[in-house]
């Protein structure tokens, strides 16, 4: 049994100090997050919490460490720290795509799970979350005035955008069926809304992410490319479809197909509020013959997640002109996606408990309430539920637009995290986007260069 | 089972503690790493736009007697990776003129052209019998553009790439399409079951 035990430890060890080993092994990653978003807090990054994160990208979880680098590294204002990280990241989303089905290495990673938790397993990104690196990444490629780079980075969001939706086929196809009876009537708008699946837009709505499709949206109607625009507009519009915003942006974009002259210059403000909620993690102590036995689940708690607030943008005269939507529940897509892992995630505890048990059951029998008390407080410290996502997303991603005389404006963005006034230039027929960031204590702004053309 | 897992464990740290080597290849080898654009469909694309383009008879015909002067615009990349869509052009152009049937302008280059001929007129400092004079570049005649497009599918284990590559040759002054050409590339990448 000294070997076996041994033999146990040996593999811990082993796995620890292999490369492959992940951050969150006994440190909830949670608790390793909070210390870059409060950094966040400040105007000047610091250097030390940022260098621990770009160490941290080495590992196991590189992929979700590579996010949360290239969010911070863009939300302080270092593009190409933020564009090298997120395409890294990108580069380890091929990776998985064409990693075979059942791998060595992750075969002992779950080993090593077995006797720890799920957090030894490496991190492997949500689609939600693959879509938002997509997303960020083109605004990336916008803010330096790159229009080819966005582009492809839109239309990869597209495409992570429409796996996502393929891998439901049966959810979307079901709840069609269920919505037959109470189906949207959408004469009313004169064939704009033609090919609309705005049924199954509630379903969608829980991994598909209706704030990117606006941004690649806005994008593509800067440009002139009206028929992407609509496709993208319509996308939000089936996710949201009782919108009165996205159903304007639908027919203003078909008469601009049919080449109707629109005046004036268009101000769009992207906003993301604060940052989504942690799993939480609930623990679950089964008693037994030989000590309490603890199994460890990770769950979102209602109470964590924030209400959504708006950002209202009034003019010099303290005049109203709009007021952001929520186009995107980040918590909503975070639980949806645990909810999906969660079989899985079942079937690995049991296993793990009824291991961990003999473990401890043999200790119990060969060194006596000594040895059943050391598993025991092994047990207790190494159950840690796999509380891994990526945690500086916004809680919600939120958008409006509004029209302007071309010309500068002084706008006012008020918000309950603060308040920010921002000169910017509005061109005939361009688009001006501003990204706004709230997060504690704080409000984020840019401009994004001007498109002007053929909006 | 514990034996199992710590062979696995100790065979998966030797495999990931391997050396790496470094060699040369030959850059005509086919290359099939990933499904992503590489230098093979690079050299599809190039090959099979110069070798239907000298054989095609008007342009045949065309270049006959006189070397046309051609400019290059943008290939339009409408793919979801970041290609180099100049690099593609670089090659078609190098093989177009090594064929001595056409000649280019270089659009890229007006600017530091512009500078030099600045230089060599107004510095002072050339002799103006070799200077090279303003107003005497000789304007294209043909134009070179195209799009680049991709369709990806991707479910499951297969990840499918369809790529398109659509090359057009058209007359300034006449606004004629003379000639256009179109590539079609298809790769499949299946995962295996087993690996590292």
């Amino acid at each position: 049994m000294m070997s076996l035990a041994k033999g146990w430890l040996a593999l811990v060890l082993l796995a620890a100090l292999s490369g492959c080993a992940t951050n969150s092994l006994f440190v909830s990653y949670p608790s390793q997050a909070q210390k870059w978003k409060t950094s966040l807090a400040s105007e000047t990054p610091n250097p030390a919490v940022l260098g621990k994160l770009e160490q941290s990208t080495a590992g196991g979880d590189g992929v979700l460490y590579f996010q949360e680098l290239g969010r911070v590294s863009q939300l302080t204002d270092q593009p190409e720290a933020s564009r090298n990280a997120f395409a890294s990241a990108v580069a380890e989303y091929d990776k998985e795509d064409a990693s075979a089905k059942i791998q060595v290495s992750s075969l002992a990673a779950t080993g090593t799970a077995m006797l720890t938790n799920d957090n030894a397993r490496p991190y492997v990104a949500p689609d939600y979350e693959r879509i938002f690196t997509r997303a960020y990444q083109a605004l990336n490629y916008w803010a330096a005035g790159d229009a080819t780079g966005t582009s492809v980075e839109l239309r990869a969001a597209a495409l992570e955008q429409q796996v996502a939706a393929n891998k439901r086929d049966k959810e979307i196809a079901k709840a069609e069926e269920d919505a037959d009876e109470n189906s949207i009537d959408l004469n009313q708008f004169d064939g704009y809304f033609e090919g609309l699946n705005a049924v199954a837009g509630d379903v969608k709505a829980s991994f598909q992410n209706a704030w990117t499709f606006y941004l690649s949206a806005l994008f593509w109607e800067a440009h002139g490319e009206y028929n992407d625009a609509l496709v993208d507009y319509k996308k939000a519009l089936e996710i949201h479809s009782s919108s009165t915003m996205l159903k304007e942006d639908v027919e203003r974009v078909s008469n601009r197909m049919k080449r109707r002259k629109v005046d004036g210059g268009m101000v769009a403000v992207i906003y993301e509020q604060g940052f989504v909620q942690p799993r939480q993690e609930f623990s679950l102590p089964i008693p037994t013959v030989h000590g309490l036995f603890s199994v460890a689940f990770p769950t979102y708690a209602l109470a964590d997640k924030p209400m959504p607030n708006t950002l209202r943008v009034l003019d010099s005269a303290s005049q109203p002109l709009g007021e952001t939507q929520v186009l995107a529940d980040v918590g909503a897509l975070a639980a949806k996606d645990l909810k999906e892992r969660m079989p899985g995630m079942l079937v690995r505890q049991t296993l793990r408990a009824t291991a961990k048990y003999n473990v401890q059951k043999q200790a119990n029998d060969n060194f006596g309430l000594i040895g059943s008390l050391s598993t025991q407080i092994y047990n207790l410290v190494s159950e840690q539920a796999d509380q891994r996502s990526w945690l500086t997303l916004p809680a919600y991603a939120q958008a409006t637009r509004f029209t302007l005389e071309p010309g500068e404006h002084t706008l006012l963005l008020s918000t309950p995290q603060g308040n920010a006034t921002l000169t910017v230039p509005v061109v005939d027929r361009g688009l001006t986007v501003i990204h706004a960031v709230a997060i504690p204590g704080r409000l984020i702004t840019r401009v994004l260069p001007v498109q002007e053309g053929p909006l | 089972m514990r034996r199992v897992l710590t062979m696995i464990m100790l065979g998966a740290a030797v495999a990931l503690s391997g050396c790496s080597t470094v060699d040369y290849g030959d850059a005509q080898a086919r290359e099939t790493v990933n499904t992503d654009f590489g230098s093979t469909d690079l050299q599809m694309i190039a090959s099979k736009m110069v070798d239907d383009m000298l054989v095609f008879p008007p342009i045949v015909q065309l270049t006959q007697s006189r070397r046309p002067v051609v400019f290059v615009d943008s290939i339009k990349n409408k793919t979801t990776e970041h290609i180099d869509t100049e690099s593609i052009t670089d090659t078609i152009q190098s093989k177009l003129l090594n064929s001595g049937k056409f000649r280019f302008v270089d659009m890229t280059k007006v600017e530091s052209v512009r500078e030099q001929l600045d230089y060599q007129s107004e510095s002072g400092l050339v002799d103006p019998n070799t200077a090279a004079q303003m107003g005497r570049q000789i304007g294209a005649e043909f134009m070179m553009y195209g799009n680049f497009s991709s369709i990806v599918k991707r479910e499951g284990s297969t990840k499918d790439v369809y790529y398109k590559f659509t090359l057009k040759l058209m007359n300034i002054q006449t606004g004629i399409i003379e000639w256009a050409n179109e590539k079609e590339i298809r790769k499949t990448q299946k995962k295996s079951l087993f690996g590292m």
